[in-house]
Formats: C-alpha cells, structure tokens, sequence
C-alpha cells in the first residue's frame, strides 16, 4: 500500500515507431524545451524526473521518481532486445504519429513485446504532433475507437508546442499507481 | 504523410562510429545487429566493449545475459543477470 509522503520510483518505456516524437515528448516534458531537428536515437537514453501526484489511495501526496526510457523506435531489433530494456518496466507510453497512418496499429506489436517482458502494465496512449492537425492521416474516429478498444487512456499531445504533454505522462504515473497494491 | 524519415539503422550505426569509435549507442546497436545476423560472438565482443566503457549502459546486463543463455553459458548468464540487478536495471 502507498502512503502519502512515500516516494515510489517507476520505470516508464516509451514505445512506438521511428520519429513519432518520443524523444521530443521526454525533452519537452522533463526540460520544456523543442528542437525541430530530428535526430534518431540509437540504443536507449534515460532520462529522470520527479513528479508530485495525487495518492490514489487516500489523502495527501506522493513523489514519483520516473524513470524515462527512451527506446528507439527500431521494431526489427525490438524482439531481440526487449528483455535488455522492458525488464522491471511498470508502465508504457504508446505514442503514435497524427501524420502517419501505421504508426498508430503498430503500437499493438510495440505493447505486446513489452508486456511478454514485463507483464500486463499499464498503458497510456499518446497521438503526437497535432499541431500538424492540416496533415491528419489518423481519423479521429479511429483513434477514439483504437483506445477505445484496448481500454488505454490517451490524448493529442504535440512535443512542439507543448500540448497534452504533461498531462499524458502524468497521466501515466497516476495509471501506474492507482494499479499497484 | 511522412513528416519524417527515419534512417536506416545500421547505416547511422556506421555514420555514429566514423564520427567517434567509441559512441557507446551505436556499439550497442551494432552489437545487436551483427547477433541479428547470426554472429553472437561478435556481438558479444561488441558488448563486452561498450560495457569497458560504459558500465551502466542501460539494458547491456540484460542483453549480455541473453547472449551467453543463447550460447548455453548458464554460470555467464547468471553473473550478467546479477550485474544487471546491481546496476538497478
């Protein structure tokens, strides 16, 4: 049971295709900073921070240190690699690209690779770049039904101008820790 | 629409490694993409390399654990995986 005032330290993966934006979303998130240059990760980069959230069981506070993995978004190394960086994980942000179709049916296969590690933990979705609203190729009809579906909370978000940014990551701890015991 | 492009991987494996032999992101990757191929020791070497290097590299316990468990090395699997705990991974 988690008590107002404890500190909990969770495990957080980014999942989802190449260039969907992970890397943006943890370096608007944790620094409230954007670059337009893309620039592909190669391996893993972990990034920290701290969060205050409500206690979903009682009154009070709790500090969550998340722990970020930003994972490339590589999905033919993902099956050989998945135990070097989904072991202990305890929550997954699925992000999709507005602008590319495919990016979001793949978080499927992105999800299910990490729970085979991990274990049935919870998921938030996340469909990036809605600035680029003008370039929509996901229906937002299909998005709503895709969540819907798989039972994953989620929002728009845009790393550039820093919309539903704080609010999915935040949103994630508090999944995480309303599902702990 | 794609807004962007990702590279090719083991192609920005080889651009990283031309700009600094020891970027330990893309021997990592490199390690996986040689044992993708089929050639584990290599890959190991690879790893053995980046862990020289960078100790706590994220996940390079674990992976080192499954490469020594695909080569029947239970005693070296076990020592990675206790390494891995060690480094809170």
């Amino acid at each position: 049971m988690i008590a107002a005032g404890d500190v909990v330290k969770l495990k957080i993966c980014m999942a989802g295709e190449g260039a969907v934006g992970k890397t943006s979303l943890i370096r608007r998130y944790v620094l409230d900073q954007y670059d337009d240059r893309y620039v592909a990760t190669l391996g893993t980069k972990i990034t920290k921070k701290t969060v205050m959230v409500d206690n979903p069981r009682g009154p009070g506070q709790i500090q969550a240190d998340v722990i970020l993995w930003d994972i490339m978004g590589t999905s033919t190394l993902r099956e050989l690699l998945k135990e070097a960086y989904y072991h202990g994980a305890q929550g997954i942000l699925a992000v999709a690209d507005l602008t590319r179709q495919d990016t979001l049916g793949a978080l499927d296969e992105w999800a299910r690779s990490i729970r085979s590690v991990a274990g049935d933990i919870p998921t938030f979705g996340v469909v990036n770049k809605i600035d680029l609203a003008g370039q929509r190729a996901i229906p937002a009809a299909e998005v709503e039904a895709f969540f819907t579906k798989r039972g994953w909370p989620w929002a728009y978000s845009s790393a550039k101008t820093g919309r539903g940014v704080e609010e999915s990551f935040v949103g994630l701890v508090r999944l995480v820790l309303q599902s702990r015991h | 629409m794609t807004t962007f492009e990702r590279p090719d991987t083991a192609r920005l494996v080889r651009l990283r490694l031309a700009e600094n032999a020891d970027d330990v992101d893309a021997l990592f990757v490199l390690a996986a993409l040689r044992v993708q191929d089929g050639d584990v020791r290599s890959g190991l070497t690879i790893l053995e390399h980046v862990l020289r290097v960078d100790p706590r590299y994220p996940g390079a316990w674990r992976f080192k654990a499954k490469l020594h468990r695909m080569q029947g090395d239970a005693a070296a699997e076990r020592l990675a995986e206790e390494r891995a705990e060690d480094a809170g991974q």
